[in-house]
């Protein structure tokens, strides 16, 4: 076990549908760190280095700024993609701890995206010009993440057989685990496959429930050292094993013949296992981030938990559900049910599943894995142990 | 034929690397000179020999459908009144390894298949930028 570095606080802001924050991004990004220095007991200016991914418009020195924090020692952000991320900050922060260059790291997240663009809405192309890197789809309509993992789930479930039931198991998981939930944006709105198969289409194959939320909120985790955290009256959550994968650019690369079609997760599946010496049935906790339910499936697949021809049967018949699943899956209820804070909110359950603390607890839980969005590279997953 | 989605839909923005695509006229794809690798998108380097030596080349303009969706949800304004629609991901002949998107129009958008042959045509528009003629490659079937 590695365990060199803990996950010592996490925070978190009320989510949001998109649109309805009444604080700026910037604030719940505050709010966020806020809340998990308060539940690490750890006083703000003590913190020292700031980690967060894709367009994060709310930099570290203004944070740190407001924050008052005395020292910023380590900023950094995993390059490319988006929510793919949602482990790799988290391993840059153990990074920072470990090598002794930061002592109390924050990996967070805000979105408002009722100030800003909204993700889904063809990465905010408003103008009639696209620029190379989307000119290349963009001109055909092909400009949301939907349309570009919908083309790879399409061929995939063709090669593979791969029904909509499995898709639509994915989504009646998350939805059921919400219902326990009362953070969750969706509590109180159960999802049957009946709705599930009537909901409109976004893209074929993907119902309005196959795709993920659109929210507002933050979500923050306190990274330092296992001997620091004994000082602290948060719960401490050892850091097992991290990877982060390769894959193809974003865009037109992600079409090429080498990956297509494909999650990126094969590579990451094989990292994580191997540093954490342990197999997919070790697993006692899966948080897997939902972009959409087909990338779900076939990162299941990439990461070893069964074969392409043998999906169907491994999520059927709530296999996933509730917190005595064969598999306990995405147990806040992911991106699909509880919000999308770009998955970072599903890193935290994970940390809360190894606490004890989710509102969908699974008994005796040794192994808590977290895993980025697939479709998008590099992938990133982190497994963490019981708190200590 | 006028665009699918519209003659004034987003255009390109051209770049050294996107423009033969979408000014020739024909389907062009970028090849290394010195060990005959084909690689989609372009870019600065060979990315099988790391060699510099780079050409564009006319490809035949046939292709095979690798995957194609139905879009329903317009997510910009010009496409309220454009969906449903059939994007798909199509393999180059001529081209190893290399796919291009686009839609496939004359048909309905659901008629379109996993392993269709599909022939390229170019629509003509002027682009916003510099009036310039862009040739935008898309597709339609083809008999097999």
């Amino acid at each position: 076990m590695h365990g060199k570095a803990v996950v010592v606080g996490v925070g978190e802001t009320t989510y949001y549908k998109h649109g309805q924050s009444p604080d700026t991004e910037f604030q719940l990004a505050c709010s966020a760190i806020q809340r998990a220095a308060d539940d690490a007991g750890l006083p703000i200016s003590e913190i020292d280095g700031l980690i967060s991914y894709m367009d994060q418009r709310n930099s570290p020195l203004r944070v740190a700024a407001a924050l008052g924090m005395k020292e910023l020692r380590w900023s950094s952000t995993p390059w490319a993609g988006g929510g793919n991320n949602s482990a790799a900050c988290v391993m840059e922060a153990d990074a920072a701890v470990t090598s002794g260059y930061a002592n109390y790291v924050v990996a967070f997240r805000a979105l408002a995206q009722g100030q800003f663009y909204r993700l889904g809405s063809g990465y905010g192309i408003a103008a009639g010009m696209a620029p190379e890197g989307l000119s290349w789809g963009a001109p055909y309509g092909l400009m949301t993440p939907a349309q570009e993992c919908a083309l790879h789930t399409k061929r995939w479930m063709h090669d593979h057989g791969v029904s909509q039931e499995a898709l639509a198991s994915i989504a009646l998981a998350s939805y059921a685990n919400a219902q326990r939930n009362p953070r969750a944006v969706r509590h109180g709105q159960p999802l049957t496959r009946e709705a599930y198969h009537a909901s409109r289409w976004i893209v074929e194959p993907f119902h309005l429930f196959d795709c993920c939320q659109e929210n507002d909120g933050a979500a923050a985790l306190i990274i330092t050292t296992p001997e620091r955290a004994r000082d602290l009256k948060g719960k401490a959550v050892p850091i097992v094993a991290a990877a982060q994968g390769l894959g193809p650019d974003i865009g037109a690369n992600a079409f090429q013949q080498k990956w297509f079609p494909g999650m990126y997760y094969e590579n990451v599946g094989r990292m994580i296992w191997e540093r954490g010496g342990i197999k997919p049935k070790d697993v006692d906790v899966l948080q897997l981030y939902e972009n959409f339910t087909g990338p779900v499936v076939m990162a299941l697949c990439e990461m070893g938990y069964c074969k392409p021809e043998e999906v169907d049967a491994f999520v059927a018949n709530g296999a996933l559900e509730g917190p005595d699943a064969r598999l306990p899956f995405n147990t806040s209820g992911g991106n699909l049910a509880e919000a999308y804070i770009h998955g970072l909110e599903m890193t935290i359950e994970a940390v809360r599943q190894a606490r004890g603390d989710s509102t969908c607890q699974v008994k005796d839980v040794n192994y808590s894995l977290a895993v980025g969005g697939p479709g998008y590279a590099p992938g990133s997953a982190i497994l963490f142990g019981a708190a200590l | 034929m006028p665009r699918l989605l519209g003659d004034d839909f987003l255009v390109p923005s051209l770049t050294p690397h996107n423009k033969p695509y979408f000014t020739a006229g024909s389907i062009q794809i970028q090849f290394c000179k010195d060990c005959g690798h084909a690689q989609h998108p372009p870019d600065d380097l060979c990315y099988a020999c790391q060699g510099k030596n780079l050409e564009f080349r006319a490809m035949v303009g046939s292709g095979r459908v690798e995957s194609a969706v139905v879009v329903h949800h317009s997510v910009h304004p010009a496409l309220k009144t454009k969906v449903p629609y059939a994007v798909a991901v199509i393999s180059v002949d001529g081209a190893p390894g290399c796919n291009v998107m686009g839609n496939v129009v004359g048909c309905a958008p659901e008629a379109v298949k996993i392993g269709d042959r599909v022939r390229a045509f170019f629509d003509e528009v002027k682009s916003p930028q510099n009036g310039e003629t862009l040739k935008i490659p898309n597709w339609e079937r083809a008999a097999s």
